[in-house]
């Protein structure tokens, strides 16, 4: 309820990272006790987890830690700055400490702010692209079952007459690895951020800031499987709406059930990740473009993607428009997607709006309607 | 620089999507047609939305049409065939637009097409016609009384294109695009295979001449300075390209610009320098000089605006 008293709070982040840093001003600004920060390397490392009693339990992005991310895939060395490396293995550890954090949460009966369940699901592309199928709402068909290597790749497309698909690593996050395909008689092209470095007879990929484009259908195949025994999702292409000679797609911020931050990301390549060069683009010209009646009804399925994971205070939604923006589908559902800095709805950034949603009543409300649809 | 939105406008017409299953609409001349299929929908959608477009009862009245994706158009061709079948039909259409895609559906140099000289013959009385993507083009040496404009979108327009666009009549030709990209993706002409169109004798109505997004930016510059057909031209588009100081220098000291009423330049490696040289001798003499989107050379290379 409105003036309710906020709850205690628990944030289990990298304490030196801007994800909780912001986290914790939202929270110092909205009169919160001050939350207590549990450092994703003591969860990922094994040490006792430390969970405030009776607080409400956030779990942030692990990730720009290398440490974190090392000890995450249980690895002897860390990868190096932007090195691809082990996504399978990241997932399993990554997995480990969900519970690690669910277990100590008991505990300390503390309650949650999105399930272990829902976060893997929300990391693991084609289970996530399943549960959205599955419901009915707008995704692409992918391939399924495994993809195990480029050469099954080949024979995969041609069985079902794709010629332009997006591959991602089933576990990877922001475009890390992500290419998009297109195919041609005689003739092949990936753009992807993926820089492919091979020494010393050995393959290695970077994650790099520049999209490029690879022609030669060897380095190609060389990528794909190098990628592919960590699992990849293979989705048809959906052409995308341009607006000011740039592709553009929204992020849409759900908390407990309301589309609250959105935000144009525009691009002059198909990745429309900000750190690879996409820009925020302006939202009117995006409303105006798809009309009212349409943005209206992709704002209703990012809330109708949002309740596909009704223990989550909230999901960032990848949405697409099609080219000639009658159309729209969902590309991406990230657990992690409330990074956007500086953005305001009714005055409150999306940290503000989830302490705001859970002091209010509002997420117990929303998740408890949910649960009882489902 | 890739091409990411569809035309609004075409021919000075709103683009409408046709809807097969639409009501008829009140002023079927008033909208540019766009028939498009989509990745899912496939040929099948595209075949029905055509035949039901050219079967319907204002067929007559259609005086613009764009053609989006056709169906898996990088490896099938654009259906010449099918729009030479409704010339009958289509017996208004003066502006027609073959390939209206934005990279998303398809790379402009991935865009199948087949000889459009069928077309030209089936429509005598077309005045409009745009072409995006060459891979598989065919043109005959042809003569067209009607054609005012013509323009073929590219990110490497063959040579023997170019030669025989030099070599077609066209009396009433006002505007010609040439987009000769790069070799990288068969823009293989040289300004020998221009000299048709430079010499302009086959093209006397001339007021608009692009010959845009070349590699060959600076040689087509060196070509202009003594091309018999610049003399008759309102607007000289050299845009999208990779024009440095060296052709630069060329316009400069060819024959006399000062005629012109745009010059356009813009996505150029100009240096600043030479930018406002061009800017000041032509700009005196009253040409709108256009030398935005100044780029910088990447490691030593230098990028025309859209290739792939």
């Amino acid at each position: 309820m409105p003036g309710e008293r906020p709850p205690p709070l628990t944030v289990v982040g990298n304490p030196d990272n801007r994800r909780v840093r912001l986290f914790l001003a939202a929270a110092t600004a909205q009169r919160c006790p001050p939350p207590r920060v549990v450092p994703w390397l003591d969860v990922a490392a094994g040490r006792p987890v430390e969970v405030a009693p009776g607080s409400l339990v956030r779990i942030d992005s692990p990730g720009e830690d290398a440490e974190v991310e090392r000890a995450l895939r249980k690895a002897d060395r860390p990868a190096e700055p932007g090195e691809i490396v082990g996504f399978s293995a990241w997932y399993d550890g990554f997995a480990a400490a969900l519970l690690r954090v669910a277990e100590a949460a008991r505990f300390a009966g503390a309650d949650l702010l999105a399930d272990p369940a829902d976060l893997l699901v929300l990391f693991d592309k084609r289970t996530c692209h399943a549960r959205l199928a599955n419901a009915g709402l707008a995704v692409r068909l992918a391939l399924p079952g495994a993809v195990v290597s480029y050469e099954a790749l080949r024979v995969a497309l041609r069985q079902y007459g794709w010629a332009r698909v997006f591959v991602k690593p089933a576990h990877g996050s922001s475009a890390s690895g992500v290419m998009a395909l297109q195919f041609a008689p005689g003739r092949v092209v990936a753009t992807t951020s993926v820089e492919l470095v091979r020494a010393g007879g050995r393959v290695r990929l970077y994650n790099s800031l520049r999209v490029r484009r690879y022609r030669d259908e060897r380095d190609v195949a060389t990528i794909v499987d190098a990628l592919a025994p960590d699992g990849l999702h293979v989705e048809r292409w959906f052409p995308k709406a341009g607006l000011a000679g740039r592709v553009v797609d929204l992020r849409v911020l759900v908390v407990a059930g309301r589309p609250t931050h959105v935000v144009v990301r525009a691009s002059r390549t198909p990745m429309t990740n900000l750190h690879l060069g996409g820009q925020r683009g302006a939202l009117d010209a995006v409303r105006a473009a798809a009309g009212e009646g349409h943005y209206a009804e992709a704002l209703r399925t990012c809330v109708r993607v949002a309740a596909q994971f009704p223990s989550c205070l909230h999901v960032g939604v990848d949405l697409m428009f099609s080219a000639d923006w009658r159309r729209h589908a969902v590309a991406e559902v990230n657990a992690f997607g409330d990074l956007l800095p500086g953005l305001l709805a009714d005055g409150r950034d999306p940290y503000a709006e989830q302490i705001h949603a859970v002091a209010t009543g509002r997420f117990a409300a929303w998740r408890a309607a949910e649960a009882v649809a489902a | 620089m890739t091409i990411d939105e569809h035309l609004t406008q075409f021919a000075g017409l709103p683009v409408a999507a046709f809807d097969p299953q639409g009501d008829a609409p009140a002023d079927p001349s008033g909208f540019a047609w766009r028939v498009s299929t989509d990745y899912d929908g496939g040929k099948e959608e595209f075949r029905a939305r055509l035949s039901g477009l050219v079967d319907s009862d204002w067929a007559g009245s259609v005086r613009a049409l764009v053609l989006g994706e056709w169906g898996e158009s990088y490896e099938r061709a654009a259906p010449i065939g099918r729009l030479v079948k409704a010339a009958d039909r289509l017996t208004g259409l003066r502006a027609l637009f073959i390939g209206e895609m934005i990279s998303e559906e398809c790379e402009v140099s991935w865009i199948h097409h087949r000889d459009i000289t069928p077309l030209l013959q089936a429509y005598p009385r077309l005045e409009i016609l745009r072409v995006r993507g060459s891979d598989g083009l065919e043109l005959a040496p042809t003569r067209h009384e009607a054609l005012q404009e013509l323009a073929f979108e590219s990110g490497g327009l063959p040579d023997h294109i170019v030669r025989s666009v030099g070599e077609c009549d066209l009396p009433a030709l006002r505007h010609l695009e040439l987009w000769l990209g790069t070799d990288e993706y068969g823009g293989d002409a040289d300004s020998d295979d221009l000299a048709g169109v430079l010499g302009g004798a086959r093209l006397p109505a001339l007021r608009y001449l692009g010959l845009r997004d070349a590699e060959i930016a600076d040689e087509v510059a060196a070509a202009l300075a003594s091309a018999p057909v610049v003399a008759r031209l309102e607007t000289l588009d050299l845009s999208l390209g990779v024009l440095s100081d060296l052709g630069g220098a060329a316009l400069l000291s060819g024959q006399p610009l000062t005629h012109l009423r745009k010059l356009d330049l813009h996505h150029h490696y100009l240096s600043d320098d030479m930018a406002r040289r061009i800017v000041d001798e032509l700009g005196a003499a009253g040409v709108e000089v256009d030398v935005s989107d100044g780029q910088d050379e990447d490691d030593g290379d230098r990028y025309i605006a859209v290739s792939e």
